[in-house]
Parts: structure tokens; C-alpha cells; sequence
């Protein structure tokens, strides 16, 4: 049983750390990790939680990139809205996200935020970190409850004792 | 051999199971969901409302949905791809363990809407063939058995009641309320205390409300909850079988001998009874009578008349909000707004029936609720600016922030008939499988002008109120989406087996033993939510089975 569990886990850490590959035309422009793509944009998009210490890419990639209720086509769009963000970055500044300054990251999510697929995007990475701020902390996120003290929230009682996944 | 068995365990068949199994008869209730009790109830918000938990995943068991627009022109939806989801609840108890338990009784007229109003062209729209009468002691048993809180308050259009008040008195509210009677009183509008299913205080061997803030959606820790579990099947001796899911009745000579059913890992199980009775939700218990064909009954088993699936009504209207902000608010006001736990729990009625260029109109409910404190919806509300950009970063938090702490949303939900269609109907798709092979349900949709026309008129009305009160951001949305938790039809009652499928006692016309008793059952569905007429009809079927047992 533990075993298995180590297991399972070992695989979930592993899913952020597949590479993505950016194309710029047909040519592979460069190698990124999800991991580090996603920590970067997921604080460019709600710094908030990372100031209140809640680890919110930690929860899209042990809670939501596994979950059995959501659906593959979903989870494959996270990934590939990673691989898109750094593809635009390379178009635009022929850099990776990851290595802009932050102005110019922020220019690459309004260019996108225009796009249908980068504004359908960003909303859904902006509610995984909702999610993972506002959730129960059981969790993972919303560490010490600090997401739901810094809108005086006080979550539903009785909490849950075990995660649903 | 069983005496009963009952497919489903929701407001429809839970009263069966309890009347019977309380009279010494051997009861089964198959239920596909699982068991809950109270004590595994919580209010993790990620797992009910973000990940559907209590339905069961679209990709397994999904509906075809084919929608009409007004021209006639037809879009299909497979759930499995939309994630357009018609699931309530499949667990123990039904969506009545969900429910908000907004609790009102259908009035005399819903039961003659075609006598009293005339027809509508385009609409199927007849009267029932029992009357408010023959209800009214079911409703008054729902009060005291399953559990309503409230308080009559005399009004234009209050149905006669044969107990003067209910039995359990008004859950708490928050200070609102009193802005909210003082805007009626000026407007002449009639404020009353919402009735609800939920126990005020403890009693029926089960607690009173712990006001958790998180009632609707939730299955609920106290027990205060009347759900069909909590206050019928926890208190009766019936045999519940979870993990079944019926997948066909088999029938020999007019009489249903069998249910199949399937656990979740395909092993096949059959039981034998006596008398069937079906309560699956509406959707779902007309699929399983057309999905039991036989020689017999070639399309569909009770199906003679053709009547089956047809007819299909949700509830129509809509629902909309208004925003009181701090700016606008005293010190006292401001900490009345904030006061989370207690209730709302007020409806106008006023326009139940109204008149409009000399003409009388059917009209309806209007429920008024705070926005349901789920936090992860009201923090994503705020993801568009005024303009309608995306936001993010710093403006989004600080967004976020200040509409969260120093302001709070009003909503009303409107109730009024959805007309019965020749297009909103049941159907099931011969090439479209469930995880067991089985053929999923179809659902035709259809609405009918008339009801976004009187939609429109309650919701001005509601409007009113919120100016009134000093709501700002006011705004609605009356349309004819139907909404998935307030179904109805497909199984007619009626007194002609060529017209309909049940007879005045929800009883097959074509078959000797077989009931129907969720809201499948109902020509017309009044303008009010419908588990307290489901409850109160499956009692009153329940004094019926309990005859034919006997004799």
C-alpha cells in the first residue's frame, strides 16, 4: 500500500518535469519544463498567492494534472497552453517566457489575452489558482488558510478529513 | 420475493419505502449512487461543486441533447464531449440531499391550468385528474413527517391548509431581511418567510440546523436537512441496495416480474417482487420503461399510448442579483450584510396570477437568497473588468479583495410553468452507450415563448424590490435554458390510457403492478420547486400500494 502510494507519487512529481518543446517555425528553438514555465506565469498572473505562501503549482500538478474528474482533453490544454505562451514569447522576443524580464512577460500575456485560446487560458489557470488558494488546505494549498483569511472567509464545517481525487 | 421494490431513493421513492416497510411489508430500494450518512457529509467545496462528486462522470453516463431554438432549427450536444450535465444526485437519498429546500405547495389552480386560463397555442397543457384537495393532507403529512420550517403569513394568493401553521418554526435570518420587508411594505408587495425543508430545531430523532452556511449543493451534517435519507430511509427498515444500477424491467402478462441491474463493475443481479416502483428522477425512470422493450410492449415497456417520454417540463424563468456596498451602508448595515450562517429565506407570491391587458396570466415564485458563499465562483466573477477585459495580477487581487470584504450579493430565482411541447420530450439513442452498454438518454428541448414572457414580468418585480432596498449592479436573466435539478413529465398521469401513461394513481395504465413516483408523473408543474408536491404525491400513492398489498 505504501509502496504503491510512493509510487503514484513519484509518477505525479515526474508530469512537470516532461519538457516542452517550443518550436520556432519547424526549427526546436529551445527545451523548458512545465514546472518552471508554470511557476513563473502562474506568479505573473496572481503574485497574491505566492506573497501569502500558498503553493499553487504544486497543487495543479499533484491535485489537477491527475485528477479522474478532469478530463484529459482539459489537462492536455494546460500543458499545451504552456508550450503556446513560450512559442508567442520566442515570436515575439525570440526568447523563452521563463528567461524575459517581467514587463516583457506581461506584454506576452496581453498579446495573448487577445487570442481566443490564450484568454480561455489564462481564465482557467487563474481558477486552478483559486482553487488552490481558496480550496480546503487538505489540499495542499491554501496553506495555514491563509487564501481564505485574506478575504475574512471562513470555509464550511466540518471540513473534509480526506482529499477527493 | 420482495413485496416492493423501488428503483431510485429520492423525494419520489423514500416516502414509499418508509409507508410500507412502517407497515410490515418487505421492502427494496436499488439505488445506483452510494451511501452517505451524516457523519461523511462535509463542505469541501473543491469535491462537490468543482468536481461533481455526488454525479457520476460524464464520460461513463452522459445524456444526447438536441436542442430546439425558436425557428425550429436543431443543435446536438453529447455530454460526454459539452460537459452539458443533467445529473442531480446519485446517491442514497437523491438530490433531495442537495436540495436548498425551498418548500412550497403547488396552488388549486396549477391543478386546472387548461380550465382556468385556456389553452396556449403550441402547448400540450391539460389539468390534472386529482385535485389541490386530494393533495392537501399529503402536503400537511410532508410538513410533519419529512420536516418544513416557516410561517404563514396571509396573502392574495395562500392555499388553503388544514394545519393553521407548520409545525416547526422559522429558521434564523440575517438582519437583511428587515431592509428587504420594509422595501415591500413600502412597495405593497406581500414579503413572506420562505418555507424549507430544513428542521429549525431538533426533532423526528434528528438535530436542528447548525447553520453551516453551506446548505444548498451540500449534503447536510445535522440531519436538519429533510432529505429523503435523513428523514424517511434512516427511519424505516426498508432494504437499500447501493451500486445497482436497473437497467431494464422485464414484464410477462401485464405484470413486471423482474428488475436487472448492474453493479458499477458489470456483475448482473435480479429481484423479484410483487409491485414495482419506479422513481429514478424524471429523465432517467422514462428511459428505463423505453429501454424495457418487449414483445409485449415494443416501444417501451407502459408504453401503449405512445405518451411515453413525451411532455418533458423543467422549471422556467431565470434568475438575477443585486450588490449592496459598503459606501452606501452604516456601520450597523454593513455588519448585518456580513453576518454569514443565517438565512434569507424570503419569497413574493404576489404575482402568482396577474392581469395584463385585461387578460389573467399564470405567474409565479420569486425566491430571494444571498449568493451561495462557494468562494471559488465569487472570486472568478471578478475576472473581467467593466470593459470586459481579462484581468490579472495585482488589479485582479485587489478586485477581488474589496468586492469580497466590503460588499455582498443579493440574488432571486423566478419560478414559473414551462408549457409542455410537442418538442421537449425523452427519448434514448440506440448508437450512444453508457459505460454498460445501455442506451443513453436523449433529451429534446423546446420552450415555449409564453414562458420568458411571464419570466419577464417577475423578474421586473423582483427588480423593484432591489431598487428599493439600494442594491446597485441590478441585473437579470430570464431564458429558456432549462434548469437541471427542476424536471418533470415524461410519464403523464391522466385518466385516458390513450393519452397518458399513468392513471390518477401513478399506476401504469398498461401493467397490474407498476408505480411511478418522481416528478415524471406531472402534466404541468405549477410555478414553485417541485420536491414537496414529489414527496407529498408518493405518500399519497403510498396509501394506494399499501391497498392493493392488502387485498
Amino acid at each position: 500500500m505504501q509502496e504503491s502510494w510512493r509510487r503514484r507519487n513519484f509518477l505525479k512529481v515526474g508530469f512537470l518535469s516532461s519538457v516542452v518543446f517550443v518550436m520556432s517555425g519547424c526549427k526546436l528553438f529551445n527545451i523548458s519544463t512545465l514546472k518552471e514555465s508554470i511557476d513563473v506565469v502562474q506568479n505573473d498572473l496572481f503574485p497574491k498567492a505566492k506573497e501569502l505562501g500558498i503553493d499553487t503549482s504544486g497543487y495543479l500538478n499533484r491535485v489537477i494534472l491527475h485528477h479522474s474528474r478532469i478530463r484529459e482533453e482539459d489537462k492536455l490544454f494546460l500543458k499545451n497552453g504552456v508550450k503556446w505562451l513560450n512559442e508567442r514569447a520566442v515570436e515575439i522576443y525570440n526568447q523563452n517566457y521563463t528567461k524575459l524580464s517581467s514587463s516583457s512577460r506581461q506584454e506576452v500575456l496581453k498579446d495573448i489575452s487577445k487570442t481566443k485560446w490564450g484568454e480561455n487560458w489564462i481564465y482557467t489557470m487563474n481558477r486552478y489558482i483559486f482553487e488552490a488558494m481558496l480550496g480546503d488546505p487538505i489540499y495542499g494549498g491554501n496553506n495555514s488558510e491563509a487564501g481564505w483569511k485574506w478575504l475574512a472567509f471562513e470555509g464550511g464545517k466540518p471540513r473534509p478529513t480526506k482529499e477527493y481525487l | 420475493m420482495y413485496d416492493v421494490c423501488i428503483v431510485g431513493s429520492g423525494a419520489g421513492g423514500s416516502p414509499i419505502a418508509y409507508e410500507l416497510s412502517n407497515a410490515g411489508f418487505n421492502v427494496v430500494v436499488l439505488e445506483k449512487g452510494a451511501n452517505y450518512r451524516e457523519e461523511d457529509f462535509n463542505k469541501d467545496e473543491l469535491a462537490v461543486s468543482r468536481r461533481d462528486m455526488f454525479t457520476p462522470p460524464l464520460k461513463e453516463q452522459y445524456h444526447i441533447i438536441n436542442e430546439y431554438d425558436s425557428s425550429g432549427e436543431v443543435t446536438t450536444y453529447s455530454g460526454k464531449e459539452s460537459g452539458w450535465n443533467f445529473w442531480n444526485g446519485s446517491l442514497v437519498g437523491g438530490s433531495s440531499n442537495l436540495m436548498s429546500g425551498y418548500f412550497h405547495r403547488m396552488k388549486p389552480k396549477d391543478f386546472k391550468l387548461l380550465s382556468t386560463y385556456g389553452k396556449i397555442e403550441g402547448s400540450n397543457v391539460v389539468d390534472w385528474c386529482i385535485s389541490y384537495d386530494e393533495l392537501e393532507p399529503y402536503y400537511d403529512k410532508v410538513e410533519k413527517v419529512v420536516g418544513v420550517s416557516g410561517e404563514v403569513v396571509e396573502h392574495k394568493f395562500q392555499e388553503p391548509r388544514s394545519s393553521a401553521n407548520f409545525p416547526y418554526p422559522c429558521l434564523e435570518t440575517n438582519g437583511v431581511t428587515k431592509w428587504f420587508d420594509k422595501a415591500c411594505k413600502e412597495l405593497a408587495f406581500d414579503s413572506m418567510p420562505t418555507p424549507r425543508a430544513v428542521l429549525s430545531q431538533n426533532a423526528l430523532g434528528r438535530n436542528g440546523c447548525y447553520y453551516s452556511n453551506f446548505c444548498g449543493s451540500y449534503g447536510c451534517s445535522s440531519g436538519a436537512k429533510s432529505s429523503g435519507r435523513a428523514a424517511l430511509l434512516q427511519k424505516c427498515n426498508a432494504k437499500v441496495i447501493t451500486d445497482a444500477f436497473v437497467y431494464k424491467l422485464e414484464s410477462k402478462e401485464g405484470r413486471v416480474t423482474k428488475a436487472h441491474y448492474y453493479t458499477k463493475h458489470k456483475i448482473k443481479h435480479t429481484i423479484n417482487a410483487k409491485i414495482f416502483v419506479l422513481s429514478a428522477q424524471a429523465i432517467e425512470s422514462s428511459r428505463l420503461l423505453l429501454n424495457s422493450k418487449s414483445a409485449e410492449f415494443p416501444d417501451g415497456l407502459a408504453n401503449s399510448s405512445g405518451a411515453l417520454g413525451k411532455n418533458l417540463i423543467f422549471s422556467a424563468g431565470g434568475s438575477g442579483s443585486g450588490r449592496f456596498i459598503f459606501e452606501n451602508l452604516t456601520k450597523e448595515q454593513r455588519e448585518e450584510l456580513m453576518q454569514v450562517g443565517v438565512f434569507f429565506n424570503r419569497s413574493l407570491q404576489d404575482w402568482y396570477e396577474y392581469e395584463e391587458a385585461q387578460k389573467s396570466y399564470k405567474g409565479g415564485t420569486i425566491d430571494f437568497l444571498f449568493e451561495h458563499q462557494n468562494i471559488i465562483p465569487r472570486a472568478s466573477r471578478e475576472m473581467y473588468d467593466e470593459d470586459g477585459n481579462l484581468l490579472w495580477g495585482e488589479k485582479l487581487a485587489e478586485k477581488i479583495h474589496k468586492r469580497l470584504t466590503t460588499s455582498r450579493v443579493l440574488t432571486f430565482e423566478v419560478f414559473n410553468d414551462w408549457l409542455p411541447t410537442d418538442k421537449c420530450s425523452v427519448g434514448v439513442a440506440e448508437s450512444a452507450k453508457d459505460k454498460w452498454g445501455i442506451p443513453v438518454g436523449v433529451i429534446n428541448l423546446n420552450s415555449h415563448p409564453h414562458d420568458l414572457k411571464v419570466g419577464e414580468h417577475l423578474a421586473q418585480k423582483a427588480v423593484e424590490v432591489l431598487e428599493k432596498m439600494g442594491a446597485v449592479e441590478i441585473e437579470y436573466s430570464i431564458s429558456s435554458s432549462p434548469p437541471p435539478n427542476l424536471i418533470a413529465g415524461g410519464c403523464r398521469f391522466g385518466n385516458d390510457p390513450k393519452t397518458s401513461v399513468l392513471d390518477k394513481n401513478c399506476k401504469a395504465h398498461d401493467l397490474e403492478n407498476l408505480y411511478v413516483t418522481d416528478a415524471s408523473f406531472m402534466p404541468t408543474g405549477g410555478s414553485v420547486p417541485y420536491t414537496w408536491t414529489i414527496y407529498a404525491n408518493s405518500f399519497r400513492v403510498a396509501e394506494v400500494i399499501k391497498s392493493q398489498l392488502k387485498e
